[in-house]
């Protein structure tokens, strides 16, 4: 009796487990269609392959647990906005990291032979920081428009603001880096 | 109608971005005057450009073309086991970033559009244009002779144009 009742139970479980497989066979769809897109925006976010692979998993791990499994109702515009989110969260401990190892010696750099090459690299280095410290809103417009290449009326609807407000908005974030930027400038 | 009203609000707003953007532009004339002369401004161009430069430079640095494949390998890890194991997880950690269409068939752009101009005159040349076009001329010689006849007498007129 108790054999037949463990049997059924294993059978249910495995029933179970296939419908929930079968009803999330979207993630892998989201995954297909949206994924070069993804990883070319953590890309130039992070600028590291492994925190591009580590973002990309964890976008997806949320996307798979979103409220027990539910699809979301926009879903490109749930990845995009996780994405981000866990993207710069990374760009920030990195940063953190990096100067509390730096602090110690902080030596002073001497550019002396590719000068373009690490001027480039120092700029890229600096506009990622500073876009993480951009307010979230701002930073949303940015990451979306000019490192995800994406139409104002794209980034309104991902962000549910109208296509002119992410044009103001973007406005506001290109100031704000200049001025920082120029700040930086010796 | 409020739909249509819309549209025609969202295209003016389109037009008028272009036109402004165009005489308040950084390249816009009367800016560069300015900029030459006012160093407060020169600054912040100058700032502007280097958000710009730095932009560009994170969107010309490349990746490795693996990288979707591996970061598709390691997303699917922690998936279910049963989507782990779909036909459709296995076609993507293997798969490779493709072009976008327009990129794709970008260098075929001039031969289509000779093939529709080609196609376009064979269109025009079926529904008669050309036939119309000569049916103009040949009215047109008419009353010219016409009026020759009429000023200068038939007998000219004929001489001038024989038919």
């Amino acid at each position: 009796m108790f054999g037949k009742a463990v049997s059924y139970g294993l059978l249910w479980d495995v029933a179970v487990s296939d419908s929930v497989a079968e009803s999330q066979r979207w993630v892998l769809s989201a995954m297909q269609k949206h994924g070069p897109e993804l990883v070319t925006v953590l890309w130039r976010i992070l600028g590291n392959e492994q925190d591009v692979c580590d973002a990309y998993q964890d976008t997806f791990l949320q996307l798979a647990h979103f409220e027990g499994g539910q699809k979301p109702d926009h879903v490109k515009a749930y990845i995009f906005r996780v994405a981000s989110n866990v993207a710069i969260s990374m760009l920030r401990r990195r940063m953190a990291e990096k100067s509390r190892l730096s602090r110690p010696a902080s030596p002073v750099e001497t550019v002396s032979s590719p000068v373009k090459e690490l001027d480039s690299k120092y700029l890229q280095e600096a506009l990622r920081r500073y876009i993480a410290q951009l307010p979230e809103h701002l930073r949303n417009v940015v990451t979306l428009r000019d490192l995800g290449e994406m139409s104002y009326a794209q980034v309104g609807r991902i962000l549910g603001i109208s296509s002119a407000t992410a044009r103001v908005y973007r406005c506001k974030a290109v100031q704000l880096l200049a001025v920082w930027m120029s700040e930086e400038q010796p | 109608m409020t739909n249509i009203k819309d549209s025609k609000c969202r295209q003016i707003r389109a037009w008028l971005h272009t036109a402004v953007s165009s005489r308040l532009g950084s390249e816009a004339g009367w800016l560069q005057g300015h900029v030459a002369s006012c160093p407060r401004c020169r600054r912040r161009l100058a700032s502007w450009g280097r958000v710009n430069l730095a932009l560009s430079s994170i969107k010309a640095q490349p990746h490795r073309l693996d990288l979707l494949m591996r970061a598709n390998t390691q997303a699917i890890c922690v998936l279910k086991h049963s989507l782990r194991e779909a036909p459709k997880a296995q076609v993507l950690k293997s798969i490779l970033p493709q072009p976008k269409p327009l990129e794709k068939y970008g260098r075929y752009g001039h031969s289509i559009v000779n093939f529709a101009a080609c196609a376009t005159i064979l269109i025009l040349m079926k529904v008669g244009v050309f036939s119309s076009m000569d049916s103009f001329q040949t009215q047109g010689q008419k009353a010219i002779k016409q009026y020759y006849g009429r000023q200068i007498g038939q007998d000219l007129a004929d001489e001038v144009f024989p038919a």
